[in-house]
């Protein structure tokens, strides 16, 4: 007897294990637009959650159209993934443009002043466009999944931890094995110099901000799959959380971005699962405060100068 | 017939007039030397030829095109690559990838392609790596070529500058006291290292306290003091003019 | 010159705004009335249904001739948030347009401090979607509540779960808001009396999406009945379809706030077998009816939750001042208690504290649709 109750104590852990990884996976991913844009500009870009959301609504008004047309529901689905990732790039791209571009030789305050009222807009438009009801995901699409006892993992889980792992991997490859994440890495360390040497900073930088943008749409693609419907205010709180993951790990720092949004997202899950849900995000910020207490750059972050993007 | 010609140029900074008319030339196959005490101006010419100031007035043309008002990125590709007096490498990147980045201009693979690894661009990779590799043993650097800027020693540091500038594939290149710090050896080595570049057909323009190097590699000098060019000659007369003699003493 | 022309200017605007005021005398009064809810943030869906709900009641009565004394009828929408800061201010907004009474607000949080204010004003509030008791229990004299209470809903549920559902065991999740944990605190202490084992009494966050690894105590506690009270429908859905992934097989049982057609929409076959409680509406009733028709030709979408209570409100409200002659809150509160009209909702009777009584019932979700199971009143199935 006393066995099968140990036993339980361990798939009840077990599970905890994989609802943390995966909700720190999508940390993570929107984490990494945060962390980017700061390595970058030094901007803390509170628009980029709303990228988030227009991601996930922009994935479910594909997905419905792309099946009407009567596509393979895989089909639509990566279709919609790639499209919404795109259509979330040009419009980070835009917001740019219209309101960070301009204050480029402006104060800090001016900028971020400029994204929390990007933010503002970006939500309120999405509610004026797509309503103020949740819309709900397609979630047939990847409904089932393997159960052992009180384990169970859907193929969403494995959907959700395969395609964040797969981005991590190109985003590497990018910023660590092509000229543009080399010319990303120069100005992120030095704006004039990597000017000198033949960069155009300005398009280095929008391309930093198109490619955060499709990982956030890609995460509110999967937060819709997985929980079964977006809202237009859904990019607020998960934004606040990748915001901490990202300067948790270390902000500027992609690594300590992935790092940062796990540690958030277990911390979550297992202060929900062992002490109670209304404590996960007092244990979350605890977590951060401390660690910012005794490592103020962060886990990753050396040193905040060079270990930029 | 790469011709750098500056036209009058005049900056101002608020109330200080950092240069006033200033006006030379570096034609193909020169190496100019531009001299004067601290703070005479020279960097500030570095910076308006490259774009990162504005004239207040003149113009500076390169090759028949006029470029001042050109972002400093359109000035590199244009031919003009320099490097600065303080060093400024990519800390946290390696020898190789500091001068792979100045590829960048010479090269247009777009994130896609970059993702996807594509055949095209695996081989303008390698192209890139390959011209950056060249780069770098031509600086006598190759064997430090994985090794990270910020832990290079100064005299590699120095040479890594002017190995990046060259990796751009220049035919002008502007060094802002390449010189400096270094010691006796060091700044032979160097001399012959900016003979070595004039015979891979590239002009240079160079800021140097060193008159030894001055003397050593310059075809002609150009002198500026509190912005205003008081000279402009061949070594020797440089040497004996009474202007440039009291420029220096009276620092 | 200058200055003749300037006061000329000035005499002109002023002309303009004297014969403007003269315009709105002569025309005769207007029925001016607010309604409270949050129209942004978690809670807009169900806002925007009280507002409908109340625009719907004014088209109706506009169509019917009006009220009488009253050239036309205008409504002020104000946007809560449900935040009890914001209600208060929007409490002061209509105050400010004059209305003469307000429908609202959607929040009990919101609805209590912004009633003490309108009560400075004399100014009649009746809510369509407030449940928590505390909300006539303050002696507001200008206070009244066309939906159910929560003391009478936590009862309810928990008959249902010992009389009819055959519960032993019950695992119970709020999402901490003065409604949602105020019910599920009655829930639980309800079921304790009744001999129902409460296993676990959980929390989680507003604004939540995840909720596995609450979701993952669940299933290792593995109750009969799964109790869900949260402050909306559409984090209801997330939690059902998200209970149901993770093979969790207990009965699921929401109360009003999750009752919504978002709850089926987004939830699906996750929410297939759900119980919800919920104001008993006759969905046959002829008044309903035409509730119905009224509102999807009108607002142009299907009426939500409270949509129905909120028609109910401002209805009552514009008959009792037809029959009052007048918007005098005192003539207008006893004509409300005289008042017995059938809504869309209910039969509406007010009793002396401003109540309407609850006559909850559970629903059971059936292929996709909200169908009657049980009358707590009458302790009958449908
Ligand atoms: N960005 C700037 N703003 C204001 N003054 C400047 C700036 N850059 C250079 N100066 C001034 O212009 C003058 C010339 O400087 P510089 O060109 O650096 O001299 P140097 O000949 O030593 O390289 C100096 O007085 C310097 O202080
Ligand atoms: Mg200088």
């Amino acid at each position: 007897m006393r066995g099968s109750e140990h036993w339980i104590h361990m798939e009840f852990f077990i599970q905890q294990l994989i609802n943390g990884i995966t909700l720190g996976g999508v940390y993570a991913l929107i984490a990494l637009g945060y962390t980017m844009v700061y390595g970058i500009i030094q901007l803390i870009n509170f628009a980029h959650g709303e990228f988030f959301a227009a991601g996930g609504y922009m994935g479910v008004i594909l997905i419905s159209w792309l099946a009407s047309q009567g596509l393979h529901p895989y089909a639509c689905l990566a279709l919609a993934l790639a499209l919404s990732m795109g259509y979330c790039a040009l419009l980070a791209m835009a917001v740019e443009r219209l309101a960070y571009k301009p204050l480029r030789e402006a104060s800090r305050l001016a900028v971020l002043l400029s994204a929390l009222g990007m933010s503002i807009f970006l939500q309120n438009g999405l509610m004026l466009t797509q309503g103020v009801y949740d819309k709900g995901y397609p979630t047939e699409i990847t409904s089932g999944g393997f159960e052992w006892g009180l384990v169970s993992v859907s193929y969403m889980q494995i959907f959700i931890v395969g395609l964040t792992a797969t981005l991590l991997v190109g985003l590497n490859i990018l910023v660590f094995k092509t000229r543009i994440g080399r010319a990303m890495r120069a100005t992120s360390q030095d704006k004039v110099m990597s000017a000198l040497v033949g960069i155009n900073s300005n398009r280095i930088i929008s391309i930093t901000f198109a490619i955060g943008a499709g990982l956030a749409a890609a995460a509110g693609i999967m937060v819709g799959l997985y929980y079964g419907s977006v809202n237009y205010s859904m990019g607020f709180v998960p934004g606040i959380k990748a915001f901490a993951a990202a300067v948790l790990g270390g902000i500027g720092n992609i690594t300590g971005a992935l790092i940062g949004g796990l540690i958030i997202g277990m911390v979550e899950i297992f202060a929900a699962g062992y002490i109670s849900g209304e404590y996960k995000d007092v244990f979350a910020f605890i977590i951060l405060i401390g660690v910012l207490y005794f490592r103020p750059s962060g886990i990753m972050g050396e040193n905040i100068d060079d270990t930029r993007v | 017939m790469a011709n750098l010609i500056l036209d009058d140029i005049c900056v101002r900074f608020g109330g200080l007039q950092a240069l006033t008319d200033v006006a030379f030339s570096v034609g193909e196959g020169e190496v100019v030397g531009l001299i004067g005490p601290n703070g005479a101006g020279k960097t500030t010419v570095f910076n308006v030829i490259t774009g990162v100031y504005k004239a207040s007035s003149g113009t500076a043309s390169y090759d028949g095109n006029v470029i001042t008002g050109l972002r400093p990125y359109q000035v590199l590709s244009m031919g003009i690559a320099r490097t600065f007096q303080n060093i400024r490498l990519f800390q946290n990147m390696t020898a190789l990838e500091n001068c792979m980045v100045a590829q960048h201009s010479r090269s247009k693979s777009g994130v896609v392609g970059a993702i996807l690894r594509s055949p095209g661009q695996m081989r303008e990779e390698a192209r890139i790596q390959e011209k950056s590799q060249k780069a770098l043993e031509f600086m006598g650097l190759g064997d430090v070529t994985d090794e990270v800027a910020s832990n290079l020693p100064y005299g590699h540091q120095r040479r890594l500058e002017i190995a990046r500038a060259l990796a751009s594939e220049p035919q002008t290149i502007l060094l802002d006291e390449p010189a400096a710090g270094l010691n006796p050896s060091e700044s032979m080595d160097l001399m012959n290292s900016i003979a070595r570049i004039t015979e891979l057909g590239i002009n240079v323009l160079m800021v140097e306290h060193d008159m030894k190097v001055v003397m050593g590699v310059c075809s002609r000098i150009v002198v500026l003091d509190h912005g205003v060019m008081i000279a402009e000659g061949v070594p020797e007369n440089i040497r004996k003019n009474p202007a440039v003699i009291e420029a220096y003493l009276g620092q | 010159m200058k200055r003749l022309l300037a006061l000329i200017a000035a005499l002109a605007v002023m002309t303009l705004v004297l014969t403007g005021c003269g315009e709105e005398e002569k025309a005769g009064k207007v029925l001016r009335i607010g309604t409270m809810s949050p129209l942004t943030g978690p809670y807009a869906a169900d806002g925007n249904d009280i507002r409908q709900g109340a625009e719907i009641a004014v088209e109706v009565m506009k169509e019917q001739g009006g009220v009488e004394g009253y050239t036309d009828i205008q409504l002020f929408s104000q946007d809560t948030a449900c935040d009890p800061k914001q209600a208060v201010a929007a409490a002061n907004k209509l105050i400010n347009e004059k209305v003469t009474a307000v429908v609202g607000a959607y929040c009990s949080s919101s609805t209590i401090p912004s009633s003490e204010t309108l009560a400075e004003e004399n100014i009649v509030m009746l809510t369509p979607a407030s449940t928590s008791p505390q909300v006539t229990e303050r002696g507001l004299p200008y206070m009244f509540r066309t939906c159910g209470r929560d003391d009478h809903q936590a009862p309810a549920a928990v008959k249902f779960m010992k009389d009819v559902a055959d519960v032993k065991t019950l695992f119970i999740v709020d999402d901490k808001t003065t409604y949602s944990q105020g019910l599920a605190d009655g829930v639980s202490i309800a079921a304790k009396a009744a001999g129902i084992e409460v296993l676990e009494h959980d929390h989680v966050n507003q604004g939540d999406k995840d909720y596995s690894a609450v979701l993952t105590k669940v299933k290792a506690a593995n109750p009969d009945m799964f109790y869900i009270s949260l402050q909306n429908s559409a984090t209801g859905a997330l939690m059902v379809i998200q209970a149901r992934r993770m093979g969790i097989n207990a009965t699921f049982m929401g109360q009003d706030a999750v009752y919504h057609p978002n709850l089926i929409e987004i939830g699906k076959n996750a929410a297939e077998g759900m119980f919800c409680t919920f104001g008993a509406i006759d969905k046959d009733a002829p008044a309903f009816k035409n509730f119905l028709s009224k509102y999807k030709a009108i607002a142009n979408n299907e009426p939500g939750a409270y949509s129905a209570y909120s028609f109910d409100s401002t209805m009552a409200y514009m008959l009792a001042v037809k029959a009052a002659g007048s918007t005098d809150p005192a003539k207008v509160r006893a004509e409300l208690m005289k008042l017995d009209f059938v809504g869309a909702s209910k039969n509406v009777v007010y009793d002396e504290k401003g109540d309407s009584g609850s006559n909850y019932t559970v629903y059971q979700i059936k292929d996709g649709k909200f169908v009657p199971y049980w009358n707590s009143l009458t302790g009958d199935k449908y």
